[in-house]
């Protein structure tokens, strides 16, 4: 009978429960004294019920210390409940945080490792000072634990600690055991260690020399690859591209030993696997065995795209940035960028800079189906996408660059024109004058272009955009013989000059001055004036001033035939690129969020993921201290950001008009004898700055193409 | 209706019920040694408690919760918060720390005027009897001025957690008396 006695006694001890009394001294005395009740089940029922308050949103931080009470118990389920209070409160009780202390210290000597892993883990997470002073025993003995489970928590848990107390951190050496962790034989616990010192590093880079880490255990990177988790997998493959190969021989290892992943399941592995294949293709002579992984390579990126779209449109994203470097890596795989209906906008308008890239323009059959692709795309509805493909159009027609297949795209987009969409005019207009930039001597493309354009009454309200405005008025300039109300149209711009934004208004300035002996006198004069009064944009005034003095010197004759008769340079490409240096990095970062952004994550971008200190369980004086090194730093980071955007003003408008604020001075002082020559650089850098600007707004990518540094000290900004 | 019932069962079994016992004392004295000389009749090396022990252990039928709180005085203030409910108090003394005998009583006095701890029994332990020079029992006593404690159950046992002397006889009258008040 003694089994079914001891079994009674425990169905009842399970089952006796003190119903909760109704008193009137509210919830929380209520959950206090169940807290501290004689009965284990109780106080189990109360603590569900603390945490289920917590959860809820109210605060019951009151019961700390009672909660405290149930902390050592060999229940499980309790204990956990109990460390999930405390994480959550220990913030706003420090000081009687340190009553933990000691059974964090002894959970983490625990026979179970869960608990053991838990203790560590909630030890950690806890902000306050006086607790993470007795962390040093239970995080050494946790990272030397026999369980790998609990190895690899107490590893992340050494971030954790650097991140909240940096100094101590340091001082207690356990950045070195989390060094050796690296040679760790469980794989698992090897991802953490490289995750938690990327953590570190990022903080700080010279509390670990981590290049010099990875490099020494390549080996077993490569190793432990093959038996863990895919986030474990995406970690060490992300430290495998921060390792620069000895030689071709380790190169040629490393993407042999790597991979077998791109075949993986999850598109992050792949990513990451391409990343350091990349990295290791450097190492590389071109032949048949490179050609061999960039056909791995191709087929890994076709894969990527049967993934739902928003992963679909974050590998696009990652293609365009491989496309850049390979450009001819996927070149048959055209077809599977070919929009699908039910495509989303996001991925569509990403798919069109992808075929645009692709397109092999030595190929005419692929040139003309995506020119047909292209055609059929500019019949839909969204016209987002509409106005990007016939963009598109454009560039095709420029990268294919024949007399025949130019006059196509032209039909074409003379068809779209005149089927009467209002919301497809900006685009056309810029697509048109962009082919007539690339073959301005075609003389009856111009004609029927301008005799298009010169068909709509009323540009100025057609149009909506500021750059099509400004190709609109450039073409006018290029080609007055073709407008035969051409008086009437420039009139009109000029009369809403003060209304339109810069581009409009330079182009407008600079077409005048051009057209200054066809047109009556007074429109000069009025938009001169109108350019140096009205308008606050600091760079149409300076031109403005620039081409008035030019026309009311005295022999001015020669120098203004010569400003008139300036063209715009031949545009070879209109689809934007990298410069070398992003591209590089951005390559060292495919699969992250900067390769969404193509903008690369560079040490700024690390120090302002810095700014987390602990507030809780500091006196007064300390945070006032802090207080006080924050609103230096502050400072000091606006110092640095005005200085900065200084430097990319000038240095923007160093590029825009090369060297035009650099003559300025010579110019106004000018002798005579070195006046034209003066005079003809400036102005003829000044087109052509305008030129590249208003190439720069059609693609709102293009300036982080043509402006190298510029776009550093820009991406140095955010 | 549950309480009643629940109650009821207690007394067929006397198995659910917890006696909370408190283990009080300066910082040194002994308190972790004692803890775990009672739960597993060893001794076990210890380290300055930051915070508190808690063991359940089964004596004579009870089920006693011991709590053991450090010692230190950044903890002494946070003592009271486990007052409540207590039906007993333990204090260990250092018997050979003659210089702090003072500081002993004066917390033990303070102690034993919340109003929460009125109805328990106070069992002293005067420890490290194992020591040279160490003071007796009654010398103690008399600097711990117990004789002025009125109202209130107590006794002073001369003990070594080390050698495991003393610490079953101090506990025995201590059940006796709890039995006789709870029950």
């Amino acid at each position: 009978m003694a089994p079914l006695d001891k079994k009674i006694k425990k169905f009842l001890k399970n089952s006796i429960r003190i119903a909760p009394k109704i008193s009137d001294k509210g919830e929380l005395a209520e959950l206090r004294t169940g807290l501290v009740s004689q009965y284990p089940q109780t106080r189990k029922d109360a603590i569900k019920q603390t945490i289920k308050q917590m959860t809820l949103g109210k605060d019951v931080s009151t019961l700390f210390p009672d909660v405290l009470k149930n902390i050592a118990t060999n229940d499980i389920e309790q204990k956990k409940l109990v460390y999930l209070y405390v994480m959550n409160y220990a913030e706003t009780h420090p000081e009687l945080c340190i009553l933990v202390v000691n059974t964090f210290v002894t959970d983490a000597q625990d026979p179970n490792p869960l608990i053991r892993c838990m203790a560590i883990r909630t030890m950690s997470m806890i902000r306050v000072d006086k607790i993470l002073e007795y962390i040093e025993t239970p995080l050494r003995k946790t990272l030397q634990d026999d369980n790998p489970y609990v190895r690899k928590t107490a590893v992340i848990c050494v971030a954790k600690l650097f991140q909240v107390n940096k100094i101590l951190c340091i001082e207690l050496g356990v950045l070195e055991d989390l060094s050796y962790s690296l040679s760790d034989e469980n794989p698992m616990v090897i991802a953490n260690a490289i995750a938690s010192l990327n953590e570190i590093y990022s903080l700080d880079e010279t509390a670990v020399k981590l290049p010099e880490l990875i490099s020494r255990h390549v080996d077993k990177f490569l190793n432990a690859l093959n038996e863990c988790t895919e986030w474990a997998r995406i970690t060490i493959l992300t430290a495998l591209s921060e390792y620069q190969a000895k030689d071709t021989m380790d190169a040629n290892n490393i993407i042999t030993r790597v991979k077998a992943h791109l075949q993986h399941v999850n598109p992050a592995v792949v990513l990451a696997t391409i990343k350091v294949i990349i990295k290791n293709m450097n190492y590389m002579d071109a032949g048949q065995q490179t050609e061999l992984i960039q056909k791995k390579i191709s087929s890994a990126l076709v894969s990527l795209m049967s993934t739902p779209p928003e992963l679909q449109y974050v590998a696009l994203k990652n293609i365009r940035i491989i496309l850049e470097k390979y450009p001819e890596i996927l070149t048959k795989e055209l077809r599977i960028f070919y929009i699908k209906f039910n495509d989303p906008l996001y991925v569509k308008l990403e798919k069109v800079e992808i075929l645009i890239r692709l397109v092999d323009p030595s190929n005419l059959k692929q040139c003309t189906l995506l020119l047909n692709e292209l055609k059929e795309y500019s019949m839909e509805f969204e016209p987002e996408f509409v106005s990007r493909c016939i963009l598109g159009l454009s560039q095709l027609g420029i990268k294919y660059s024949n007399e025949k297949f130019i006059q196509k795209v032209l039909d074409i987009l003379i068809e779209l024109v005149e089927s009467g969409q209002n919301s497809i005019n900006d685009g056309c207009c810029i697509a048109m004058c962009n082919l007539l930039r690339h073959c301005p001597t075609n003389a009856s493309m111009s004609k029927s272009i301008c005799s298009l354009l010169n068909s709509w009454s009323s540009p100025v309200t057609l149009l909506q955009q500021d750059s099509a405005k400004c190709n609109y008025i450039w073409l006018m300039g290029e080609y007055p013989q073709y407008f035969s109300t051409l008086g009437d149209k420039i009139n009109e711009f000029v009369e809403n000059f003060t209304g339109e934004s810069t581009l409009t208004q330079t182009s407008l300035l600079i077409t005048v001055v051009k057209l200054h002996n066809t047109l009556e006198g007074s429109v000069l004069q009025n938009v001169l004036e109108l350019a140096t009064h009205e308008t606050s944009e600091v760079d149409v005034r300076d031109m403005a001033m620039i081409y008035w003095r030019c026309l009311s010197i005295d022999d001015s004759s020669a120098l203004v035939s010569q400003l008139c008769n300036l063209h715009a340079p031949v545009i070879d490409s209109t689809i934007d690129k990298f410069t070398p240096e992003v591209l590089e990095k951005l390559l060292g970062q495919l699969g992250t969020i900067s390769s969404i952004y193509f903008t690369p994550m560079d040490d700024s971008m690390r120090k302002k993921l810095q700014h987390q200190n602990i507030i809780k369980g500091k006196h007064l004086d300390e945070l006032q201290d802090l207080a006080k090194n924050e609103l230096e730093n502050k400072t000091n980071d606006d110092i640095l950001l005005d200085f900065d955007s200084e430097s990319v003003n000038t240095a923007a408008n160093q590029t825009q008009n090369n060297n035009l604020l650099g003559d300025l001075d010579d110019l106004f002082d000018f002798g005579t004898s070195s006046s034209t020559t003066n005079g003809n650089s400036s102005t003829g850098s000044a087109a052509e700055g305008i030129s590249q600007l208003s190439l720069g707004n059609n693609n709102s990518d293009k300036t982080s193409g043509t402006a190298d540094s510029n776009t550093q000290d820009l991406l140095n900004l955010f | 209706m549950g309480n009643y019932f629940s109650s009821m069962f207690d007394r067929l079994w006397g198995a659910n019920k917890e006696l909370r016992i408190l283990i009080l004392g300066l910082d040194g004295a002994g308190k972790t040694t004692i803890l775990y000389r009672l739960q597993i009749g060893e001794v076990v090396t210890t380290k300055p408690t930051i915070g508190f022990n808690v063991e359940t252990l089964s004596y004579k039928n009870l089920k006693l919760n011991v709590w053991d709180l450090g010692g230190q005085t950044s903890i002494r203030p946070y003592w009271r918060c486990y007052y409540a409910d207590t039906a007993a108090v333990i204090f260990v003394v250092d018997s050979t720390d003659k210089d702090r005998m003072n500081t002993a009583s004066q917390e033990l006095h303070l102690m034993l005027q919340e109003e929460e701890l009125q109805d328990a029994a106070l069992l002293v332990f005067a420890n490290k009897q194992d020591q040279p020079g160490a003071l007796s029992a009654s010398e103690v006593s008399k600097e711990l001025n117990l004789v002025e404690l009125k109202d209130r159950s107590w006794s002073i046992v001369a003990s070594s957690a080390i050698k495991g002397e003393g610490i079953t006889e101090g506990l025995d009258w201590l059940i006796d008396v709890i039995k006789d008040e709870q029950l």
